[in-house]
């Protein structure tokens, strides 16, 4: 295999275990996301915008939607001659077989796959990010510093410091301290999860980490401090754009809204570097002669035979008549049928609302309807 | 199992080309409901009945044509054994005499016929929009024992452009004739057919290779049997301009739409990476069709837009096809109109034709 400069790792065997029940069946970077997307598609989509070609997909729990979407990457053009998309999921040796324990511990055993495409740079990504990135952008960054690692930051506002990891730099962005979670914090720089490291001192650290058995084997937790004590040259990429890493339904149904209003706070319509996504082929959707809809995002494929307000309606949804949908995230396939209310609501891919149900309300959580649930008359 | 391969003509000119239809784009080429393309119905018929050989007998401006389809990648058909393969085609196909089938392009083809290794060819054009599974057709075609069947579907009152098969007085296939009356066995231009028994034919008739395939079968239906077979469903001729715009605007009827759009049997497109449509606070949209990249500020009724429009607030677009990229500033009244990709309609302005007098917009400038 011919050599690359830069390849990408990226991390998509989390469980999301906080989205519950949009994560019961699926893996989080497979979740619908903002219509017709999946999560996993702003991470592909910003490394084919980069143009980083070979990208390594660190897979594990629930993986069939998640290797099924990605196919050979040909959505995202990452189907060229050379790399293109490889699925790592964990794999069994001569010395047995281990789950990926930690984010650290899923590269180290596919240190393997790294050697074999001898890059002189690893690009680590995660894959249930929400954000726009020109990673070329941050290597030029991690270049010109002749950094070891290089870090993407971004400033969050002081009094949610404590709550991320938190670096410290100098004047010229060269990191001196690294806190996990810091009660005080001195800096309000929180790290994005996202790292480029010279390829040969990642393979020379993971393989050291291995061997240390009080290691939990976590870039945050573990690799970086280390490299931080043993004198490298870490430095930060700063990062000022929107990026959300949509841990909880709140977070997740909120970041959906966001992409509402004239001025949305996420614009999805940036041509320059579109969000790719391995769509099923639909026709137009249809708005039926009563419908009404109000600041929503609509893909193809729907029906809209009622009123959608303030809302995210995904690909092939049936919105009935003397229906009212009202902030919520109705997710592929959905059907809510004639005479229902949903409101402040996510319906999961097909589930079904049945006739004269409502669903939500404003004054509770937002309500949660998981991948093909039916929601009858009782439960609501 | 029977190996069945796809021929599909796309070469051949109407008898009322206009601006829209053929003036700027092979028929083939039409954008149509939004985000197809009307050779996007046959292809996908072909493909959901299991085929993977596709030939395109292509015209003279293919340009459109190549752009669309490309080596077949959204249909399936980017493969190492079979696939897609535009096919050289003669300049002008049949001007303006209704035939779909020259015999000169398939002659000029056989090497793809003998390579696909095939028994049977459905040969199609691409003038209609219908969406069925082939595989029934040609069944039923092995089932009869004809050498070619015709496939036809009862023709509405405005068929003037559509083909009809001629039957005699027993009822016997006699020929196809230019324009079908109400009620009449139309032509779909669709048939199948032996490979073998095509290459025979060929053999026959090729010092008439300037004539349609029917044309030159007609003095020798004593010896080639015809049959025919007659579809049932939704079918959309589209040929001209006028029955462009009154198809489409027929298909806002979501139990038309549910004959062309089927969970089972996909129409397939060419993917483009654009987001959900948005509308935006104080946006107004019935009866409509909307496709995905689309942004809406203003008032839609009764109408098709197509990928990447913009409606600005205050705008009204009604009774109308935007095909894609169109965008309509604050204020202009947009009503029985065609406007074709890449134009942008200024502030306050008004383009209005009438049900009988559709105003047509040509392709403006990328």
């Amino acid at each position: 295999m011919s050599k690359k400069e830069c390849l990408a790792m990226l991390l998509a065997g989390g469980q999301g275990s906080r989205l519950k029940a949009l994560t019961s069946e699926v893996a989080k970077p497979a979740v619908s996301f903002g219509g017709k997307f999946r999560i996993i598609d702003f991470a592909l989509s910003n490394c084919a915008n980069s143009g980083i070609t070979t990208v390594g997909v660190l897979t594990q729990y629930r993986p069939y939607l998640l290797h099924s979407y990605i196919g050979s990457g040909e959505a995202w053009n990452l189907d060229g001659r050379s790399g293109g998309v490889s699925i790592l999921p964990p794999f069994a040796t001569q010395s047995g077989g281990a789950w990926y324990e930690g984010t650290a511990d899923a590269v180290t055993q596919n240190l393997g796959y790294i050697e074999q495409n001898d890059p002189d740079y690893v690009l680590i990504l995660s894959g249930d990010q929400l954000y726009r990135m020109d990673y070329n952008d941050m290597l030029e960054n991690h270049k010109r510093h002749n950094a070891d690692l290089t870090i993407a930051v971004m400033p969050v506002p002081w009094e949610e410091a404590p709550r991320f990891g938190i670096l410290t730099t100098d004047d010229d962005e060269r990191i001196l301290k690294f806190t996990e979670k810091p009660a005080h914090p001195d800096s309000n720089l929180a790290s994005m999860g996202i790292y480029i490291f010279n390829a040969d001192l990642l393979v020379e650290t993971l393989k050291e980490d291995a061997k240390d058995p009080n290691s939990e084997h976590d870039f945050g937790k573990n690799i970086i401090p280390k490299l931080l004590d043993a004198g490298k040259r870490l430095y930060t990429y700063r990062f000022e754009g929107f990026w959300r890493d949509v841990g909880t339904i709140a977070s997740y149904h909120e970041t959906n809204m966001e992409l509402l209003g004239s001025e949305p706070a996420f614009d999805l319509y940036d041509q320059e570097s579109p969000i790719m996504s391995n769509t099923v082929p639909m026709p137009p959707h249809y708005v039926g002669p009563d419908a009404s809809i109000d600041d929503c995002l609509v893909d193809n494929g729907c029906r809209i035979l009622g009123q959608v307000r303030h809302s995210v309606i995904s690909a092939g949804v049936y919105v009935g008549p003397h229906t009212i949908v009202e902030d919520s995230v109705l997710l592929p396939g959905a059907r809510v049928m004639e005479g229902c209310r949903v409101v402040n609501a996510i319906l999961g891919e097909r589930a079904v609302v049945e006739k004269n149900v409502d669903f939500g309300s404003k004054d509770a959580d937002t309500a949660v309807a998981g991948n093909d649930a039916v929601i009858t008359k009782g439960e609501e | 199992m029977a190996k069945v391969v796809g021929l599909i003509t796309t070469n051949y000119s109407t008898h009322h080309p206009s601006q829209f239809v053929e003036g700027v784009r092979p028929v083939a080429a039409t954008p149509v409901l939004g985000r197809y393309r009307m050779i996007d119905f046959t292809l996908s018929n072909m493909v959901n009945a299991g085929l993977s050989t596709i030939g395109l007998i292509m015209p003279d401006n293919y340009r459109p044509v190549i752009d669309h389809v490309g080596a077949g990648k959204d249909w399936g058909l980017d493969r190492k054994n079979g696939g897609l393969f535009p096919l050289p085609g003669s300049s002008f196909g049949m001007s303006r005499v209704g035939g779909r089938f020259l015999i000169r392009d398939f002659e000029a083809n056989r090497d793809f016929l003998r390579r696909s290794k095939s028994d049977y060819v459905i040969v199609s054009g691409c003038d209609f929009l219908y969406t069925t599974d082939l595989k029934k057709i040609v069944d039923a075609h092995i089932a009869s024992g004809d050498d070619i069947t015709v496939v036809t579907y009862r023709a509405n009152e405005d068929s003037e452009d559509v083909n009809a098969v001629v039957k005699d007085d027993k009822g016997a296939f006699a020929g196809i004739k230019t324009g079908s009356a109400f009620g009449d066995a139309a032509f779909m231009d669709l048939f199948v057919i032996g490979t073998q028994k095509l290459e025979e034919l060929l053999g026959w008739y090729r010092d008439v290779d300037h004539l349609d395939l029917f044309d030159a079968l007609k003095e020798d239906l004593d010896e080639v049997r015809v049959g025919t077979y007659d579809y049932e469903g939704y079918v959309a001729p589209i040929f001209s301009k006028e029955a462009y715009f009154k198809r489409s605007m027929e298909l806002l009827d979501p139990a038309l739409q549910e004959q062309l759009f089927t969970n089972d049997l996909p129409v397939m497109t060419k993917a483009h990476d654009t987001t959900p449509a948005k509308y935006e606070p104080g946006a107004h949209v019935a009866n409509s069709l909307v496709s995905s990249g689309t942004k809406i500020y203003g008032t839609v009724k009764n109408s098709i837009i197509g990928r990447a429009c913009v409606i600005e607030p205050g705008a009204t677009v009604t009774n109308a096809i935007l095909v894609r990229s169109v965008t309509v500033k604050a204020g202009a009244h947009i009503e029985n109109a065609i406007i074709d990709r890449n134009n942008e309609i200024a502030a306050g302005t008004v383009l209005r034709g009438t049900s009988d007098a559709v105003l047509v917009l040509p392709k403006g400038n990328d």
